[in-house]
């Protein structure tokens, strides 16, 4: 191989890539000494509910939307799907609160901050289409309230929360998509810069 | 699949002024409170404490 | 300051200090475990709640006299569907922030004409009833103040009606036209479960959107009522509620708070004013790092130093 710096796409990428994250940043086995606090558990914690939202939504997408209306089973992963999103907003604030007390925007870090408060926001609309997802009473008063908040914005032209079959691509396809996303660059953007060192105290730096 | 608790009912409510919440989404929020006091006073599982004075 | 600023951003770039080792997969291995657990145990604990959604159908059974109000206020415009604006018809401009009319300037995207959409279409699709068929083309081909004259006398008249046991209505006599006629036979197919199809399925076969059937029943009392008694309205700060007592949206908490107090709470455009505050609030939440004094209280409250206590007395020997 060439030793010369590349000049296809692909060589530049990988070259990129691997500058901005070598395997041992991406998978690091040391962490820095001042990680201590149990804070630092609420990271892990809100990507796990993710996963298990993902793997719940999958199961309710293989059966259809009406399927957990009529079953045991499916009724038991609806319900693993909704705890596991009202887990994943708790874990997510807890790991939000965390990070603001420790300033975790600090030494170059603002993108990570600024990609965990988008996907907080992102989430939001995300866990609402799944609300008027459900064909139940309350889908039906959700939508038929929140279309006012979406008209009155404008948005309600392109985007119509009594339209079940719009709504249903939103939340099985196209928001976990841009949440996940944002995710993977959040965690990117982590592994890149570090976790954010402590705040020098005079005469104890 | 009946639940072992039956939440199927209406809900109490705290009201406070114009304020109004749910005991329940109150007790999601004590417990979010909680959760982070206990996060930032526990230590991670595993790490080491640290030791006494030279 | 800007100097500081650089120095700081230098400062905490990189962490030049000691490590230990750290198993980062086993350890999102074990909470993904530990929260799938928890997941099984509220599932097993709670389950998740079901309300089984109101339809046309039940509606025009249980609350006769508000399904033919609300029937009536369709066909002369003046329910909330009828003077909405954009998207659905041009009938009112909608809300505004100053001079930004985002509600206008998107135009009508669904177009719903009331009278046609919810009245007078599926009456012309019931077979078999001349007598019905009569009453709507008297009312079609009436003029205007006379269709006017009669909605708005059947309106009043609706104010004293009451349901029979055999699920009609009786109303006090009045000067009503072919209404009667025609509001009777509209009851009849919503009661049958007609209603609920014909508005379903007007544009195609294969349909997804329930955007008439919905508008139709949040213009009357039917889902309301049943908000109202599961406090999901707005002014019960409804927002951050779930059906029946299960914990609901409790990070909805500010966007509803702004509902409760003025000029949020009286004001016609208060949804344009509650979603322009959140998207600042947001768009400030994002740039935290960027905004002095906001960025700055973790130094001047410092919970960092219960954090990170074991680094500072280490660092202290």
């Amino acid at each position: 191989m060439s030793t010369a710096a590349p000049k296809s796409w692909t060589g530049r990428v990988r070259e990129r890539a691997v500058g901005a994250l070598p395997p041992e940043k991406l998978l690091p086995d040391t962490q820095p000494a001042y990680v201590t606090s149990a804070i630092y558990l609420f990271g892990v914690l809100s990507l796990a509910s993710l996963v298990v939202i993902i793997a719940s939504g999958s199961i309710l997408a293989l059966k259809g939307p009406g399927w957990w209306h009529f079953t045991g089973v499916g009724h038991f992963f609806n319900s693993i799907h909704l705890w596991a999103v009202e887990l994943f907003f708790f874990f997510m604030v807890v790991h939000l609160w965390g990070k603001y007390w420790m300033a975790a925007w600090r030494g170059g870090r603002a993108r990570v901050w600024m990609t965990g408060a988008v996907i907080f926001l992102v989430a939001i609309p995300c866990a609402l289409t799944g609300y008027v997802s459900q064909q139940n009473f309350d889908a039906q008063w959700i939508s038929t309230q929140a279309k006012d908040a979406m008209n009155s914005a404008g948005i309600g032209a392109f985007f119509n929360l009594l339209n079940f079959g719009q709504m249903y691509s939103y939340h099985v396809l196209l928001l976990p998509l841009a949440v996940v996303a944002i995710v993977v660059a959040h965690i990117l953007l982590v592994r890149k810069h570090g976790v954010v060192p402590p705040f020098e105290i005079k005469g104890r730096s | 699949m009946a639940a072992i608790f039956n939440l199927n009912h209406h809900a109490s409510y705290a009201h406070w002024h114009f304020f109004q919440m749910s005991v329940s989404n109150i007790i999601v929020i004590v417990l979010m409170l909680a959760v982070f006091g206990l996060a930032i006073a526990l230590r991670l599982p595993g790490a080491p404490k640290p030791g006494p004075n030279p | 300051m800007r100097g500081r600023r650089q120095l700081d951003a230098e400062r905490y770039r990189e962490w030049r200090g000691e490590y230990r080792s750290y198993d980062l997969v086993k350890e999102a291995s074990i909470a993904l475990g530990v929260v799938a657990l928890i997941a099984l145990v509220l599932t097993i604990l709670f389950s998740s709640p079901d309300e089984k959604p109101s339809t046309v159908q039940s509606w025009a059974r249980t609350d006769p006299v508000d399904f033919v109000t609300t029937a009536t206020t369709e066909l002369d415009g003046s329910s909330g569907t009828g003077g909405y604006g954009p998207p659905y018809n041009h009938a009112s401009s909608g809300q505004h922030l100053w001079f930004i009319h985002l509600q206008k300037w998107l135009g009508v995207s669904h177009p719903v004409d009331t009278a046609e959409d919810f009245v007078l279409a599926p009456l012309r699709a019931i077979s078999g009833q001349p007598a019905l068929q009569a009453a709507v083309t008297r009312y079609e081909s009436a003029p205007a103040n006379a269709q006017t004259g009669w909605t708005s006398a059947y309106e009043k008249g609706l104010t004293k009606a009451s349901a029979t046991a055999s699920g009609s209505i009786t109303v006090p006599a009045g000067d009503y036209g072919p209404l009667p006629t025609m509001m009777s036979g509209l009851l009849s197919f919503a009661q049958s479960g007609g209603l609920d199809g014909a508005l379903l399925t007007s544009r195609q076969f294969y349909q997804t959107d329930y955007t008439r059937p919905l508008l139709f029943m949040a213009d009357g009392a039917v889902l309301s009522n049943r908000a109202q008694a599961e406090h999901l309205l707005g002014n019960q700060w409804g927002m951050m509620n779930e059906t029946g007592s299960y914990p609901g949206q409790v990070w909805l908490w500010l966007y509803t708070f702004w509902y409760q107090i003025k000029p949020f709470s009286t004001s016609a455009n208060a949804d344009i004013l509650v979603m322009a505050v959140m998207g600042v609030l947001s768009l400030a939440l994002i740039l935290i790092p960027f905004i002095p004094g906001v960025r700055d209280i973790p130094r001047w409250l410092p919970i960092y130093k219960l954090i990170w206590r074991d680094y500072y007395r280490a660092a202290a020997r």
